[in-house]
């Protein structure tokens, strides 16, 4: 197959026959390099924390703290309003300054932000950290500690994480799949965590185990990560297998994963758990781990700050409301960045502000210098095809393309945009530099717009 | 040669024959009245009235004796000429026409961020609710122009949308794609209209747009028929049915936001009816009109701002509006 983009690091030994992947998908250059082999940091304490109410997927979360509050480390500062929903818990201890509106740096607009002046001391709530044996505990009660904890999925979609725990009766799972595939370019922090602590993650896919009742576990990891690879197999107990996946993006999204380690599809419009299966992130995992054995809530995470528009790429340990802008000081400062964006290149946000904080789903920050972006404009689509072939989810990327343009949403529901998963590879490989991802995202907001209005009618 | 064009031309009587006898006997009865509807009608098929263009509308306005008239864009003559088509009484028509609330011009604003992606606001808006920094301010990429059916709409050289009055027929499709909601549909007698519709404080206002109605209420407060309303976060609306068109708030607004819709109306005397009574003079709150008692009086036309006082309280129906 001829891919003018196909670039496979030089680390990548095996032949691809070998390993296991999907249909479709792409070759950029990962260009790890930058930011891999620096170990996790801390970041000094912050003056001030950031800490968005609404960090998931689903229903919003409602203070319940008010300005002028004494708060602890991992005091939770709010509550869920629904099953689908996540509670956020103060990064450090202080107190509550104010409730502002904040850019949030998923949709851009202004969201609530708790804002948490920090006396430095940095003082956890009495009793914490704990230790206990999660495995003494019920199914029950590890569920509520994961819910009570706040934890979503940290691969940057940030769906919360007890909800995919907590499958229908008449869906039998049968496979739990730890996502280490982290195929985004740039991204580093997953890897890190694997070769540091990657101990937390092992228990931490123990608990989800026992709670799935489960008994093996699969850990994906692409082959650009030899060190990670041979760290979780010199650990990993016999019921958890670690696979090695071939380096292609996108690896790493959670049914093309499912696809590559078991040969199941997720069938159009279902959900993992449809076929058995429910995969989580290796920081995720992390974080149960911490929840269940230490009682520590999501607070803090492993973030990449990567590009060659800062000067000292780092990988860091970030509680969460961290203010950007102290994380850039800290690695030294911008160097000319013409974009910057929350998460990788493929799936992450362009921010238009750097007055954002850091958020339970940000696993990377990428800043970008001109050289390394493209901003000139698309053209008409030529028809040849390589969005269809790059298409992981075997969707025909120029047909809804071309209806974006015309803002004919109902017809591009007719053929599956719904099913598209946003991976961008059809943008990747487009040479008529379409922004396909872009249109896609356009035709579903015009969707979403047009079934609220037949709600409300 | 001579065989072929036999040939030729048999065929072609024959097919002529078939054609004939078929166009009588397959022929469709139509309603002549519904033709003389659809004649009408606007024939853009913008789809407003909730039917699948102005062909469908035309049918079930003469089968269906309760249609109502549905249709926001047919005027008041071709109204009347359906009433006397279909031998009822039709209500409805226009009354209302596009305004695009917002004069925020790329070089009065600031954007917060560069955008280069398809040109449709819609598909703007969605990254991060668009680049103009006004969350209130007209985008510039031309959707509201792309739909309109009647043509009503051009992109002006300031980079903003502008409506022609005199086509639009306020079928209301450019106020549904507007991702800003900045066009709204407003009277057609209205003669004034306030380009803003920011909800922001005078001083996050003045940061992001020089023209941007900064709630100052000296609109408010000039106006002597109480029309105008202005609250802390409410731009400066003007209610048309109490609005008189003196225009005496364009003269007052700092920002210049408050703009006439079209040229101002005037008023004149017909000098037959005048009696030369000077209620007219004492009224007018411009002192535009003067004249002798018992003559006829006559109107400074550069005085007039056309509020139409005087035409209420002559009692000789001596005045009229003139378009200057």
């Amino acid at each position: 197959m001829r891919n003018v983009y196909r670039k496979v690091p030089d680390r990548c030994h095996r032949k691809d026959s070998l390993m296991k992947t999907f249909k479709g998908g792409i070759h950029p250059n990962d260009k790890k390099e930058l930011v891999e082999d620096n170990p996790i940091a801390a970041l000094p304490l912050s003056d001030h924390y950031y800490v968005l109410t609404q960090q998931h997927i689903g229903a919003p979360a409602k203070p319940i703290v008010k300005p002028g509050d004494e708060v602890k480390k991992a005091q939770a500062i709010t509550e869920p309003l629904g099953f689908v929903s996540a509670a956020s818990h103060s990064p450090t201890s202080g107190r509550v300054k104010e409730i502002i509106q904040r850019v949030h740096p998923v949709t851009g607009l202004l969201a609530p932000c708790i804002v948490i002046e920090s006396d430095g001391k940095d003082e956890y709530m009495p009793g914490l950290p704990l230790e206990r044996d999660p495995f003494s505990l019920q199914k029950d009660e590890l569920i509520g500690i994961i819910k009570s904890s706040g934890i979503v999925g940290m691969g940057g979609a940030t769906f919360p994480t007890h909800v995919k725990l907590s499958p229908p009766k008449d869906k039998k799972i049968d496979t739990f799949i730890v996502n280490g595939a982290e195929c985004e370019p740039y991204l580093a922090s997953d890897y890190r965590l694997m070769l540091e602590e990657p101990q937390r993650i092992i228990d931490g896919a123990r608990i989800v185990m026992r709670i799935l009742g489960v008994d093996k576990a699969i850990i994906g990891i692409e082959d650009n990560k030899p060190d990670a690879i041979k760290k979780m197999k010199e650990i990993a107990p016999p019921e958890v297998q670690v696979e090695v996946l071939k380096v292609k993006y996108p690896q790493g999204a959670e049914k093309q994963l499912i696809n590559a380690l078991t040969g199941r599809d997720v069938p159009s419009g279902g959900l993992p758990m449809d076929v058995g299966a429910v995969v989580q992130n290796t920081g995720t995992c992390a974080a149960i781990w911490d929840a269940c054995a230490n009682g520590i809530p999501l607070i803090e995470r492993i973030t990449s700050i990567t590009g060659r528009g800062i000067k000292h790429p780092k990988n860091l340990r970030l509680r969460v409301g961290t203010p950007v802008k102290d994380v850039f000081e800290f690695c030294g400062g911008v160097v000319d960045a013409a974009k910057i964006i929350f998460g990788g290149p493929m799936m992450g946000i362009a921010q238009f502000t750097d007055e954002i904080p850091i958020m339970k789903g940000t696993s990377g920050i990428l800043l970008l210098t001109e050289d390394d972006t493209n901003l000139s404009t698309y053209s008409a689509c030529i028809s040849c095809g390589r969005c269809v072939e790059a298409c992981p989810m075997g969707l025909i990327p120029s047909d809804l393309s071309k209806q974006g343009e015309k803002g004919m949403w109902e017809k591009a529901v007719g053929t599956n945009l719904l099913d598209c998963v946003e991976c961008g590879s059809c943008t990747f490989v487009c040479p008529a530099n379409r922004p396909i991802v872009h249109f896609v995202k356009f035709l579903k907001s015009l969707q979403r717009a047009a079934s609220a209005k037949a709600k409300g009618a | 040669m001579m065989s072929s064009i036999l040939l030729i031309g048999g065929i072609g009587c024959v097919a002529a024959l078939i054609l004939g006898i078929s166009s009588v006997t397959f022929a469709v009865k139509m309603d002549p009245r519904e033709k003389a509807v659809l004649d009408q009608l606007p024939g853009a098929n913008c789809g407003a009235c909730g039917m699948a263009g102005c062909a469908a509308f035309a049918h079930e306005l003469t089968v269906n004796d309760q249609a109502e008239m549905t249709c926001p864009a047919v005027n008041e003559e071709a109204l009347a000429v359906i009433s006397e088509v279909l031998g009822r009484s039709l209500g409805g028509g226009t009354s209302v026409v596009a305004c695009v609330c917002c004069k925020g011009s790329p070089a009065e604003t600031v954007d917060r961020y560069n955008y280069i992606g398809p040109k449709d606001c819609r598909s703007a808006q969605i990254i991060a609710g668009g680049a103009k920094g006004c969350g209130f301010g007209c985008l510039g990429l031309g959707t509201c122009v792309d739909v309109c059916p009647f043509s009503a709409m051009y992109m002006g050289e300031d980079g903003l949308p502008h409506v022609i009055i005199e086509r639009c027929t306020g079928c209301g499709k450019c106020v549904e794609v507007c991702p800003r909601g900045i066009i709204k549909l407003i009277d057609k007698t209205g003669n004034y209209s306030v380009g803003c519709i920011s909800k922001d404080t005078a001083k996050v206002m003045k940061q992001l747009c020089k023209v941007g109605c900064i709630k100052c209420g000296l609109c408010v407060d000039i106006c002597p028929f109480e029309a105008i309303t202005v609250s802390k976060d409410n731009a400066a609306l003007i209610d048309q049915n109490r609005c008189r068109s003196c225009g005496l708030c364009v003269g007052v607004c700092p920002t210049g936001v408050i703009t006439p819709m079209r040229k101002p109306e005037k008023v004149s005397i017909i000098a037959e009816r005048c009696k030369g009574c000077a209620i007219c003079e004492q009224i007018c709150p411009v002192n535009a009109i003067s004249g002798e008692i018992k003559k006829p009086f006559v109107v400074d036309d550069s005085r007039c701002i056309g509020c139409g006082m005087c035409i209420e309280k002559c009692p000789t129906d001596a005045i009229e509006r003139i378009r200057s």
